[in-house]
């Protein structure tokens, strides 16, 4: 749903969504030219509706659980299990949060310790307060670039791309997440190498899923037995995503 | 005095811009759909637009089949109110939830399944949704769509060779397109039919129905095609016709005639296999090998 300043003739942009009232969602938008302003109101139906859709209005802070929506919708009861969650999601749950109150509007990376979970942490994993700190042992610091390529990941394959690297440069003792080690850490988990010209024709996929192309054309790549992605295997996966300007 | 435009003109000359991120993440859900079933090789419903004709049994049985014959196998129930399927294949566990997906508890032949079953531990507990239930019509079956989506894009299938989902009873005419719409690389059909005369009037609806939504119907299984005397084994029809005039009127191939037997009956409630030698498993190899020359 848009909402248009018809005064302006512009489309109205989003400001943010609160709650209201029970069971309501509050969306509000604002006419950047003229300043005015709306709120749409939902009622239970249709907070439902939105809620049923499991999107988070205004984007997501924190990366969506596999099952998620079913997991939270769930009507509890005495016959109702919740399934098995390991501790590196609840783990991966917890950074998001403290990036959240930590990081201060940086958004999808995860702050560095400092961690007021620890023991929470710790005793989720079976560990005590201080077993915890082997936990987050080595704080990881991203630069900007690094941030801005692994914004470009969905949020559902960046926590295990961040873990990924992270792990890489713990291994080799490094403390600032680079670029540079992003593409390492690819080398070393044994990636495909790509061909000037099946980069440059990846360029044309649209951003938002040009991360996930190239990790599917990587896995083809493997399944083949190649270390090299070339141009002729761009074209032998065309119809994958023909559609997509590729 | 300035002319008030319209809102379509305005609309012409406008660029939008998704601050919001509601279409950023719809599409995120599509693509994890999409690189999540790219990894199966071939993707079949169970369907009828009539209940209690014996999808499930049907699904169960040929699931087994296909991993009897060497393929790598998953079987999605998405009867998510009334899921059956892990009872029949005699699998019981619960979903773990991994950062990459959630692992599904594996059956006999390595069959992964998926069902709403397991969050279920108590036999008489229905699937209840947290949510407005007195407007429900609003809003459940756009959630029970999302129910579906999140099985096929969060649970860890890894590579399957079959990817076979048991939808549910009735004429549930919303379920067949919500599938057709997550997985437009689906294989086809399989439908299911009992040979009485009120299933298949209901069940010709639901092979046209398929097709209009592009669907591709593989074949018909005319299911409780007679009894098998339990002492001398021979076939007592039950009805006066079988399936054959759906199969013709519709150019579908009928694949296979499953007999009411007992034997079926107490394996499907018990979760045990049938043995290899009984005659409906053989049916079932049977259509394994008229399926795969379909595909």
């Amino acid at each position: 749903m848009k909402f248009v300043c018809m005064k302006c003739e512009s489309f109205m942009e989003f400001q943010k969504v609160e709650n209201p009232a029970e069971q309501s969602l509050g969306v509000s938008f604002a006419c950047l030219t003229c300043g005015a302003k709306v709120a749409m109101v939902t009622n239970p139906g249709e907070t439902a509706m939105v809620q049923a859709l499991g999107v988070k209005i205004g984007g997501r802070d924190t990366v969506a659980t596999p099952m998620e929506l079913i997991r939270e919708n769930l009507k509890e009861s005495d016959g109702v299990r919740s399934p098995v969650v390991t501790a590196t999601v609840q783990q991966e749950m917890l950074k998001a949060e403290m990036a959240k109150m930590a990081a201060g509007g940086e958004g999808g990376v995860p702050a560095a310790s400092g961690c007021p979970f620890s023991s929470m942490v710790a005793k989720m994993q079976g560990g005590t307060a201080t077993a915890s700190a082997s936990v987050n042992a080595v704080p990881m610091t991203w630069t900007q670039e690094a941030k801005e390529r692994i914004e470009k990941v969905p949020s559902f394959m960046r926590p295990m791309i961040e873990m990924g690297i992270e792990n890489y440069a713990r291994k080799n003792g490094i403390t600032t997440i680079s670029p540079e080690v992003m593409d390492a850490s690819k080398n070393d988990m044994g990636e495909v190498v790509w061909s000037k010209e099946a980069e440059s024709r990846l360029d044309n996929i649209p951003s938002f899923i040009r991360p996930m192309a190239r990790k599917e054309i990587e896995r083809i790549a493997k399944e083949k037995g190649l270390t090299e992605i070339t141009d002729a295997l761009m074209e032998e996966t065309k119809s994958k995503f023909i559609g997509m300007g590729y | 005095m300035t002319e008030e435009k319209s809102l379509k003109d305005i609309l012409k000359k406008i660029k939008f811009s998704d601050k919001a991120q509601v279409m950023k993440q719809l599409v995120d859900q599509s693509i994890q759909v999409k690189v999540r079933m790219g990894r199966i090789r071939h993707k079949i419903v169970v369907m009828s637009g009539k209940g209690g004709v014996g999808k499930s049994t049907t699904t169960a049985n040929l699931a087994l089949a296909f991993a009897r014959a060497g393929h790598k196998v998953g079987v999605l129930d998405v009867d998510l109110n009334g899921p059956c399927i892990p009872k029949m294949l005699g699998v019981s566990g619960s979903f773990e939830i991994l950062p990459e997906g959630a692992v599904p508890p594996v059956g006999p032949y390595g069959i992964k399944v998926a069902s709403m079953d397991f969050f279920l531990t108590e036999k008489n507990t229905p699937v209840q949704w947290k949510g407005p239930m007195e407007l429900s019509p609003i809003w459940l079956g756009m959630f029970e769509m999302n129910v579906i989506r999140e099985f096929l894009a969060d649970i860890l299938w890894g590579e399957l060779d079959y990817l076979i989902a048991d939808l549910p009873p009735g004429a549930s005419a919303d379920k067949p397109p919500v599938i057709a719409g997550f997985l437009p690389e689906l294989d086809g059909a399989i439908v299911v039919s009992t040979p009485s005369e009120v299933a298949k009037v209901v069940v010709r609806k639901s092979i046209v129905y398929a097709r209009d939504i592009g669907i591709k119907v593989l074949g018909l299984v005319e299911n409780m095609s007679g009894a098998i005397c339990p002492t001398c084994h021979t076939p007592v029809p039950m009805f006066s016709d079988g399936c054959e005039d759906i199969a013709t009127d519709l150019n579908i191939p009928l694949l296979a005639k499953i007999p009411f037997d007992a034997q079926i009956a107490q394996s499907s409630d018990r979760g045990i296999l049938l043995p290899l030698s009984h005659p409906t498993t053989k049916l079932f190899d049977g259509m394994v090998t008229q399926i795969e020359s379909l595909l």
